[in-house]
């Protein structure tokens, strides 16, 4: 950010310093050509200005044209923008300033042409040429007087020489006339100069003439324009040794011949000169033209590229902020840059991504909120001891809770997207479930509620259902939730407290009038049964033992139904399992009842947590039973086998006692641990209850089955510890609350 | 840097391409005549309480210069002479300078080549251009310095230049001028001790 920033400032320092160099050598250009004297001071100063301002502005423009070749190749959002604006301000800037060049130089190299006529130069060169001869005829006139003059003084004697000579002079007209001898020394003179003026001494050229024997005549142009003939010629010779030398005189021209020769000659002077500068002036105009084109040219590029950049800049600014939208940034916020329209579509932008912004922090809010009431329901359902399934209206699975697979007796949790028919093959529970789910969706029933039993190997199962519609939304269509409970164990519990409150009612009911019963048979016994005779005594002996005896039969029973009800407290200890069970296995073992009772128990079984008094009642209730089964069977044979393991992620010790028996009947295997059912002529019909009752006081389970091969078969399943206990009550829900009532 | 780098390189390419089109424009014909300027002798004598100088100088116009000469263009010439005071310790001080200006000037009608002291005015007129400048380049009796104004216990030296001038040109004409050699022309500094 910070590179970015200082190359901009690099890049506007240049800019600046490019366009204020530029600005500088045009108004030095300015300057100089108003006032020449400060040219050759300046001169320096405007060429670096110049050369300086160009390299600045060429480098600005190559590193910028360079900058926007690299945007236009790597897709720069608003290269291409950028590079159609500067082409097009360029042109903009280019083909008005090449047409003013162009129509300059032309203007420039034809107005400078059209000042040298052709005419005018013939003009000027006859004007010369007349002006010329017309002095050239005064100058030999001028000369033949001179010679005149030299002639006349030969023949004058030398006293009379400065008289003639001042005669002569004026009379050819003479401004100063001299006499040289040997050494240019001065003979005579005669002038109407001013008084005390020197002759003029004979210059190199006039001796070197007059040495070859020959006349000297020249115009001399003086100081203000006017001009004078100069002649010599030789004199002396061989008639007057003595004046050997040369005379020479000067005559004026005339004021009016002098001005218009001097006109002539500067016109011609001037004109030629101008010729002379013509190219020149040409070139310089010319390179001066080209400066200021290339300064203009190259600036008006640099200032393209900033227009370009300074109308690009935001709409770059909306492409990455529309990419960061699209990228689901709606923080995005660009600068306003002006208040034109292109001011106004991002404050629309900002708008936009504002309010983008707060919907989708409202939305997410909303999500967040479904999400946590969804996981709420979620636990709500996972913590349910009702089962709850939710299908589609195929019956594919959407949803099931924890406690539908406890009670179904399937892992529906891990099924969900299958068909609930396919899910309930070789699943007898939910086979029988979805039997009758069938039925009443077959008969179009949306709405049902219903109390079903289902069999199982292990029993049978009562469940309450319920079931309602779905409505369907965006993801799913229209399905129906179905919810269950497991009233078995409810309905137990029902079932055992009126049992109990028989065998309480019976238990006090009928204990009462049997000792009275029992006493008085044994009271008519005592009184009567030697007063009689042998035959009545006999009688009275028969039936008074008979009345004992089933009173005492009757006391034994009531005394059963008396444990049933009874629930003492709990005193759970930890102890052998191991030693427990042989000390029962050992004790009916010496009965010698003539059955082979063969313990199994497992090396790692570890101590037991439970109420000792209450497992070794139920080991002494499970082996009376296979016992009795077993009576008048020939080779009786009981199995008990004693083992842990894991149930329900729970350690449980497992005890099984299976034997060789009739085994239970198929058709009330579900009612074996009711009070009262019995397949034995002897049985109270208590004991299963009573074990039943004792293993769901420890939180175990219970299950009654015949074997593969014939026999009765009772699985227990104990908690092994505390900790076991508290996850099999949380895990069979009902059990806590039956055992906290037997508690 | 690459992209520095290049941008260097294409401006200095660019100065290279601008000081070979300059010289293409400006270009000089080897074969003419340059010209040159050179100062022979020169000493100062004293006269009457006044430095007086007499010097040599050679001027050789170039032929651009000559050119122009013919074609009416006056030249002017300058000798530049400067009166310096010799100092121990301080660098050298300035104490006068003079500038003698003089145009040389060919008058198309009498074909004359005229020198004309700008200083003074005066006026000669030469047939021949080396008459003319034979003449520019004898400098006798000239007074420069009145011995007076100098200081007795200084050292002095003096040092001649001579330089044609282009100052009285057009600005667009300097600009040709200022980039050829034959119209930058102008002799060493001829250096001497003031005698006192």
């Amino acid at each position: 950010m910070a590179a970015r920033t200082l190359k901009r400032l690099l890049y506007g320092t240049l800019g600046v310093l490019g366009v204020g160099l530029a600005l500088i050598a045009l108004f030095l250009l300015s300057r100089t050509a108003q006032n020449s004297q400060e040219f050759d001071r300046l001169y320096v100063y405007i060429l670096l200005v110049n050369v300086g301002g160009v390299l600045v502005l060429f480098a600005l423009m190559v590193g910028n044209l360079a900058r926007l070749f690299r945007d236009y190749r790597t897709h720069v959002p608003g290269s291409r923008l950028k590079a159609r604006m500067v082409g097009m301000f360029v042109g903009l800037a280019a083909i008005p300033l090449l047409v003013v060049f162009y129509f300059s130089m032309q203007f420039i190299n034809r107005g400078i042409d059209t000042w040298f006529n052709v005419d005018v130069e013939a003009g000027l060169d006859d004007a010369l040429a007349l002006s010329r001869a017309a002095l050239e005829t005064q100058m030999r006139q001028h000369l033949n007087s001179t010679a005149r003059i030299a002639a006349h003084l030969e023949e004058v004697s030398l006293p009379q020489l400065i008289f003639e000579l001042n005669n002569l002079r004026r009379q050819t007209g003479a401004s100063e006339v001299t006499l040289f001898g040997r050494n240019q020394r001065i003979l005579a003179t005669s002038s109407d100069l001013a008084a005390g003026s020197v002759p003029e001494a004979p210059v190199d050229e006039v001796l070197l003439q007059i040495q070859q024997n020959r006349p000297y005549v020249r115009l001399y142009p003086l100081e203000g324009g006017s001009y004078e003939i100069r002649t010599a010629v030789p004199i002396g010779g061989g008639n007057r040794p003595e004046l050997s030398g040369l005379l020479q005189a000067r005559y004026p021209v005339s004021e009016r011949l002098s001005r218009m020769a001097d006109s002539v000659d500067s016109s011609y002077s001037d004109y030629k000169r101008a010729e002379y500068l013509r190219e020149p002036l040409k070139r310089t105009f010319t390179m001066t033209l080209t400066v200021v084109l290339m300064l203009s040219l190259l600036a008006s590029i640099y200032g393209a590229f900033i227009l370009s950049r300074r109308l690009v800049a935001p709409i770059q600014d909306l492409v990455a902020g529309t990419r960061a939208v699209a990228k689901g940034d709606f923080d995005t916020r660009l600068p306003a840059p002006s208040r034109d329209e292109i001011g106004f579509l991002i404050s629309s932008f900002n708008d936009m991504t504002q309010r983008l912004s707060t919907a989708r922090r409202q939305a997410s809010l909303s999500q967040a909120q479904v999400e946590a009431e969804r996981a709420n329901l979620e636990v709500i359902l996972a913590r349910l001891s009702t089962g709850v399934v939710s299908l589609e209206s195929d019956l594919r699975i959407r949803t099931a809770n924890q406690a539908a697979g406890a009670i179904l007796n399937v892992d529906l949790e891990n099924r969900v997207g299958e068909f609930l028919p396919e899910v309930s093959v070789g699943e007898p529970l939910l086979e029988q479930f979805v039997d009758v789910a069938r039925v009443h969706l077959n008969a179009g029933e949306r709405e049902w509620r219903e109390q079903i039993v289902l069999r199982g190997e292990v029993g049978r199962r009562v469940l309450t259902c319920a079931c309602t519609t779905l409505p369907g939304d965006e993801d799913h269509a229209a399905g129906f939730v179905i919810v269950f409970d497991d009233i078995t164990a409810l309905l137990q519990a029902q079932r055992d407290a009126a049992w109990g409150e028989v065998a309480r009612r019976l238990a006090h009911e009928i204990k009462n009038p049997l000792t009275p019963i029992q006493l008085s048979a044994e009271r008519l016994r005592r009184k009567y049964l030697h007063t009689m005779n042998p035959d009545e005594a006999q009688i009275l002996d028969r039936a008074t033992h008979t009345i004992v005896q089933q009173v005492e039969a009757m006391k034994e029973m009531v005394n059963a139904f008396s444990d049933y009800a009874r629930a003492p407290d709990m005193d759970i200890n930890r102890f052998s399992i191991d030693r427990l069970a042989h000390e029962v296995v050992d004790l009916y073992r010496a009965q010698e009842s003539g059955i082979s009772i063969r313990l199994h128990a497992a090396a790692d079984l570890p101590l037991l947590e439970a109420d000792m008094g209450r497992i070794r009642q139920i080991l002494h209730n499970l082996l009376r039973n296979s016992i009795e089964a077993l009576e008048n069977h020939a080779k009786g044979r009981i199995e008990v086998s004693v083992r842990s393991a894991r149930y329900l992620d729970a350690d449980v010790v497992e005890i099984v006692v299976e034997d060789n028996g009739p085994g239970f009947d198929t058709a009330s295997i579900s009612q074996v641990f009711d009070p009262y059912v019995t397949t034995k002529p002897k049985g109270t019909g208590l004991g299963l209850a009573i074990v039943k009752k004792l293993v769901e006081e420890h939180a175990g389970t219970i299950e009654a089955e015949n074997g593969a091969e014939g026999g009765a078969m009772i699985r227990i399943r104990l908690p092994a510890t505390e900790t076991a206990r508290e996850a099999m009550i949380a895990r069979l829900p009902g059990r806590m609350e039956k055992r906290r009532e037997r508690a | 840097m690459r992209h520095a780098t290049t941008t260097q390189g294409t401006s200095a390419r660019l100065a290279l391409l601008l000081l070979t089109l300059a010289a293409a424009v400006f270009a000089q014909d080897r074969s003419d005549r340059h010209g040159y300027f050179d100062v022979r002798s020169a000493n100062t004598r004293l006269v009457n309480g006044v430095q007086v100088l007499d010097a040599r100088l050679q001027l050789v116009l170039s032929d651009e210069a000559l050119d122009a000469l013919n074609s009416g263009v006056p030249l002017t010439i300058e000798l530049n002479i400067e009166v310096i005071r010799v100092r121990r310790f301080l660098p050298d001080a300035l104490d006068a300078e003079l500038t003698l200006r003089y145009e040389l000037e060919y008058r198309p009608l009498s074909q004359r080549y005229i020198v004309r002291n700008l200083n003074s005015s005066d006026q000669e007129s030469f047939a021949t251009l080396y008459s003319a400048l034979n003449n520019l380049g004898r400098i006798q009796d000239l007074p420069v310095v009145d011995d007076a104004i100098l200081e007795a216990d200084s050292d002095y030296r003096m040092r001649l230049q001579a330089v044609l001038s282009t100052q009285q040109y057009p600005a667009p004409l300097r600009i040709l001028f200022f980039w050829r050699d034959q119209w930058q022309l102008k002799s060493e500094w001829y250096e001497w001790q003031l005698e006192r």
